[in-house]
């Protein structure tokens, strides 16, 4: 090995020995597997792309700065709003409502779907109840949920907890059927009652899809958060974006929204971290 | 251990009605017996109900006639009196070889065995020590088939079932598997009811073969292997080169293509009047 290579350095003029034939690499294929640090490399680059494209267009004059702010400005406004105008208990508010409201959904729909999943009689007796739930429109329910809530807390958290549980339930019984029959009967012979079955078997195999589950409808919640902020409230994230609205300070409505971005994707990174954390036999298998 | 009674099987017969076809009937009219310390081998065509006999064995399957049980109880349901291997991978992804073994006695609540180190004894068993700690996707299937046995060795049935357990393993994964779970079936004298479509597995494990005929399964012959007595126990190549076996061998390929002809039947009828 030394030696070739030794000779092919010394003796530049020899004919060069043909090249071992390698495969084809290409920059785009089907079934690529990429190391995290592609993988940040690659959000990174998404990332600063179109933050100079935003940059590009709010600069070239297609409308005022006023009404379209590049990303210096929202920047500059994220940071006033910050330190100047208390925006964090804003924040911490939208955060609080998130994670009650999202804590009963899953209260709510987790045993509702573990048993939907698990036993026919029960799906058959909830699925087409829950089913034509979903398709109700949660924003339909502010009217009625002011008229017995008011205005407070609470009618936000029900809105938050309307436009999530139905879906909630309906996906987690789809994860709970996923497990095989064969893992079931395994217990059933291995001497498992029903309960016993149900939580060590059923259950457990389900864990992670659950959590995948609430990662994707979490996203949801925070859709909705905006509505229900966006009426009758004083603090929080939508209740400053509207403020904004009448002022219209753009830089700030903006600053909103990418602080609802930066927190969803804080929440999606926490809850890959607990995967990765819990389902150590899962590494590989799921890369999400 | 045992009241001397073994499995029996009086008459079981299952039909199978799915809503609005006629009726297919599996099993008709199945009577066996298998005594405590015996190895057999349900052996058949594919569609002859063999593993449905054996799901009704574990209570996992209601028979439409007949009754079954196992040393003198009546079979009402699954129990932990009859173990059952899978010919798909059943070890729980979530937990390690060691705790995948102990599960069975975890969940009956059998602390005394678990004391005794059962979990440590049939893993040494399988021959898994090396990879108690593990995850069973860092194993090799024939690996988790494996533990899958250990497991259910380890809860003490009185019978152990088994479906078709090595059909998914290569030959030479499957020969070894074999020659262990004979080790160890004859160390502990364990009744085993194994499912097999393999004329040489169903030689080589069992001490009787039930051969059960298709559409709809019948027990069509009771084949006692006898000869197996004169070759030293587990030893492939002498049992292979007997010249007993070779005559049932022969034996049982001529019931496994008449089971062939009477299914293709309809088919060549419907080939002569076309």
């Amino acid at each position: 090995m030394t030696a070739s290579l030794r000779d092919s350095i010394t003796t530049g003029d020899a004919p060069a020995r043909p090249p071992a034939p390698a495969l084809k690499r290409r920059w785009l294929d089907f079934g690529q597997h990429l190391d995290w640090r592609r993988r940040v490399l690659l959000g990174l680059t998404g990332w600063l792309l179109f933050v100079f494209g935003w940059y590009l267009a709010a600069h070239a004059g297609l409308a005022s700065e006023r009404l379209f702010p590049g990303p210096v400005a929202v920047m500059r406004a994220l940071t006033d709003l910050f330190v100047e105008q208390g925006f964090l208990g804003d924040v911490l508010s939208s955060i609080r409502r998130i994670l009650i409201s999202f804590s009963l959904a899953v209260a709510i729909a987790l045993p509702l779907g573990l048993l939907m999943g698990a036993f026919a009689r029960i799906d058959g007796l909830l699925n087409p109840l829950l089913g034509a739930f979903r398709y109700l429109p949660a924003p339909a329910f502010i009217p009625l949920l002011l008229m017995w809530l008011g205005t407070g807390d609470s009618q936000k958290i029900a809105l938050l907890l309307i436009g999530v549980v139905f879906f909630l339930a309906i996906m987690l019984a789809d994860v709970t059927r996923q497990v095989p029959a064969a893992f079931i009967e395994t217990a059933k012979t291995l001497g498992g009652g029903r309960r016993v079955v149900l939580w060590t078997v059923v259950f457990r195999h389900s864990l992670p899809g659950y959590l995948d589950t609430c990662r994707q409808m979490l996203a949801v919640s925070w859709t909705y958060l905006v509505i229900a902020e966006i009426v009758a409230a004083t603090d929080g994230i939508g209740a400053m974006m509207m403020r904004a609205k009448r002022f219209v300070h753009v830089d700030d409505i903006m600053a909103g929204i990418v602080t609802i971005g930066l927190l969803g994707l804080a929440f999606d990174a926490l809850f890959r971290l607990v995967y990765r954390w819990r389902f150590p036999y899962l590494r590989g298998e799921h890369q999400r | 251990m045992h009241n001397g009674s073994g499995l029996i099987i009086e008459n079981a017969g299952k039909t199978f009605r799915a809503g609005g076809r006629d009726p297919r009937v599996a099993l008709e009219g199945v009577s066996l017996h298998l005594p405590p310390g015996r190895v057999g081998v349900l052996l058949g065509p594919s569609g002859c109900g063999k593993s449905t006999l054996l799901r009704m064995v574990a209570g996992l399957e209601e028979p439409t006639t007949g009754a079954l049980s196992l040393n003198g109880r009546p079979v009402t349901g699954p129990g932990r009196d009859r173990g059952m291997v899978f010919q798909s991978y059943t070890s729980f992804p979530w937990l390690t070889v060691r705790q995948n073994v102990a599960y069975g006695l975890k969940i009956t609540g059998d602390s005394s065995s678990l004391r005794e180190g059962a979990v440590e004894h049939f893993i040494q068993a399988v021959r898994l020590e090396d990879v108690a700690d593990a995850y069973p996707h860092e194993l090799s299937g024939g690996m988790r088939q494996r533990v899958a046995i250990a497991r259910t060795l380890a809860n003490h049935p009185e019978l152990l079932l088994m479906d078709e357990p090595f059909g998914a393993l290569d030959p030479e994964t499957r020969w070894q598997m074999q020659e262990l779970l004979l080790g160890i079936v004859r160390k502990e004298r364990t009744t085993v009811l194994l499912v097999s479509h393999d004329i040489e597995e169903a030689l080589y494990l069992g001490d009787v073969v039930f051969f059960l005929s298709s559409h709809p399964g019948r027990l069509r012959e009771v084949i006692r292997p006898d000869f197996k007595k004169e070759v030293p126990a587990g030893d492939r190549e002498a049992l292979l080169d007997h010249p007993q076996y070779r005559r049932l061998d022969m034996h049982i390929r001529r019931l496994m293509s008449e089971e062939g002809t009477t299914r293709a039947s309809p088919v060549a009828e419907a080939a002569d009047r076309g």
